[in-house]
């Protein structure tokens, strides 16, 4: 997966358009991060990344580039 | 723990009863507004929970459960040689919750009572021991499994609050040369703080501090004495842990996933069911659903499941059932068993 399909994704699981994230935001100004989005994101990296991250790992990102960096390299430029 | 198999006894019936009081996502939504209420609603898919009154343990629901089973068995209660009680709310610190049942289910003297103190996982493991009580010389066992989860739950705590429901379950099991239950169990300690009722016993006992709620992350308001849920690490665990036992238990009996007619997960809630479901490549016809009217019952939901989803199928003929219960320990444990016709008395509601 590129980052652009990485960014669509964390957008579905957020209900929010496609193109609507860039990958500079911190995971703050994201509206609808929320516990249930950490869910969807859980879920996301186990379909369609066959990871499973530690949740503690999750907690502690900041940013949306954290998150990029938590699939072990799975997400390419 | 490599897993068993144990030949003699089988299920006989099930009963299930729930408190009356009834809590709607209408009534969540004074608390936590439409908008949130709705949004965790669809998320958890839970419509509906019942919840006991203040004076109602889980004892009350239970021997509600109990007695409309036996009646309906025509067990006498004198019959019975093994009562076990899983839950992970008693209504003492002592005694054993079950020894209290012991007497208003008028049990015989000769009956040995027990309390275990396992939630999503108990029902399991409550069938691996009535099943192996059986295998060393009990005739009939009762296995009562129940919870009042709903009075650990802070009021203002969107994580638990919308989610928990209370329940009490009674399974009769009875020797029975002819059928075998194959049992996985398992347990990763490390993960004990995930979901934890902090103080309020020995460890740190009730003092002002621990009483008082006080908001926490996201927003959300409890005590120490109310139940703390790691939803996050609670999901990955079960992610790790729920594919590979169930994988396990299909391989000890010998049965392909099509040849299984339910799978029976522990009701933890719909998005991570769902999950599951598809990560097992599991028809979802087959992974009965009964969240919508109960929430998560805890040590309740397996069986609650089997009675309110599965009663049609398992009255008048035999079928195989896989169940997979998960959770608080952290702990899990599946079973896979041939069972019916079994003995199954309408939902009882307790007032």
């Amino acid at each position: 997966m590129d980052k652009k399909e990485f960014y669509a994704e964390i957008a579905t699981v957020l209900e929010l358009e496609p193109g609507s994230i860039k990958g500079n935001e911190t995971l703050e100004e994201l509206e609808g991060w929320d516990s249930m989005a950490v869910l969807g994101f859980i879920a996301m990296l186990d379909s369609r990344l066959g990871l499973i991250v530690p949740a503690s790992s999750i907690a502690a990102s900041r940013t949306v580039e954290d998150l990029v960096n938590l699939c072990q390299g799975k997400v390419t430029e | 723990m490599a897993g068993s198999s144990i030949a003699g006894a089988a299920v006989k019936g099930l009963a299930t009863a729930v408190p009356e009081h009834v809590e709607t996502v209408q009534s969540l939504a004074r608390v936590f507004g439409e908008q949130d209420s709705a949004k965790i609603a669809r998320s958890i898919g839970v419509n509906t929970r019942h919840l006991a009154s203040p004076d109602q343990c889980t004892s009350d629901l239970c021997h509600a459960a109990a007695s409309a089973l036996l009646r309906h068995l025509q067990w006498d209660p004198a019959s019975v040689d093994a009562l076990l009680f899983v839950s992970q709310t008693f209504d003492y610190i002592l005694p054993a919750t079950g020894c209290t049942l012991h007497e208003r289910l008028g049990l015989s003297k000769s009956c040995a009572t027990f309390d275990v103190a396992l939630g999503c996982s108990g029902f399991v493991y409550g069938l691996w021991l009535a099943y192996s009580l059986v295998s060393t010389g009990c005739r009939r066992v009762l296995l009562l499994a129940g919870d009042v989860i709903s009075k650990v739950t802070g009021a203002g705590d969107r994580s638990t609050k919308p989610l928990f429901g209370d329940a009490g379950t009674a399974t009769a099991i009875e020797a029975d040369e002819l059928s075998i239950a194959h049992f996985e169990l398992g347990t990763d300690g490390t993960g004990n703080r995930q979901l934890i009722v902090p103080a309020g016993l020995f460890r740190r006992p009730h003092s002002l501090d621990t009483s008082v709620a006080t908001e926490r992350e996201n927003g959300n308001v409890r005590s120490d004495e109310d139940l703390y849920m790691n939803g996050a690490e609670i999901f990955t665990f079960s992610l790790r842990e729920v594919p590979p036992l169930v994988a396990r238990i299909l391989e000890r009996s010998g049965w392909a996933k099509t040849e299984v007619d339910a799978f029976v997960l522990h009701q933890a809630n719909k998005f991570m069911l769902d999950h599951l479901a598809k990560r097992m490549q599991l028809e979802s016809e087959k992974v009965p659903i009964s969240l919508a009217y109960f929430g998560n019952t805890s040590s309740a939901s397996i069986p609650l499941t089997i009675t309110q989803c599965l009663r049609g199928e398992l009255e008048d003929r035999k079928r195989r059932l896989v169940l997979a219960g998960f959770g608080v320990g952290l702990s899990w444990g599946a079973a896979a068993l041939e069972i019916g016709p079994l003995a199954i008395p309408d939902l009882i509601v307790v007032p």
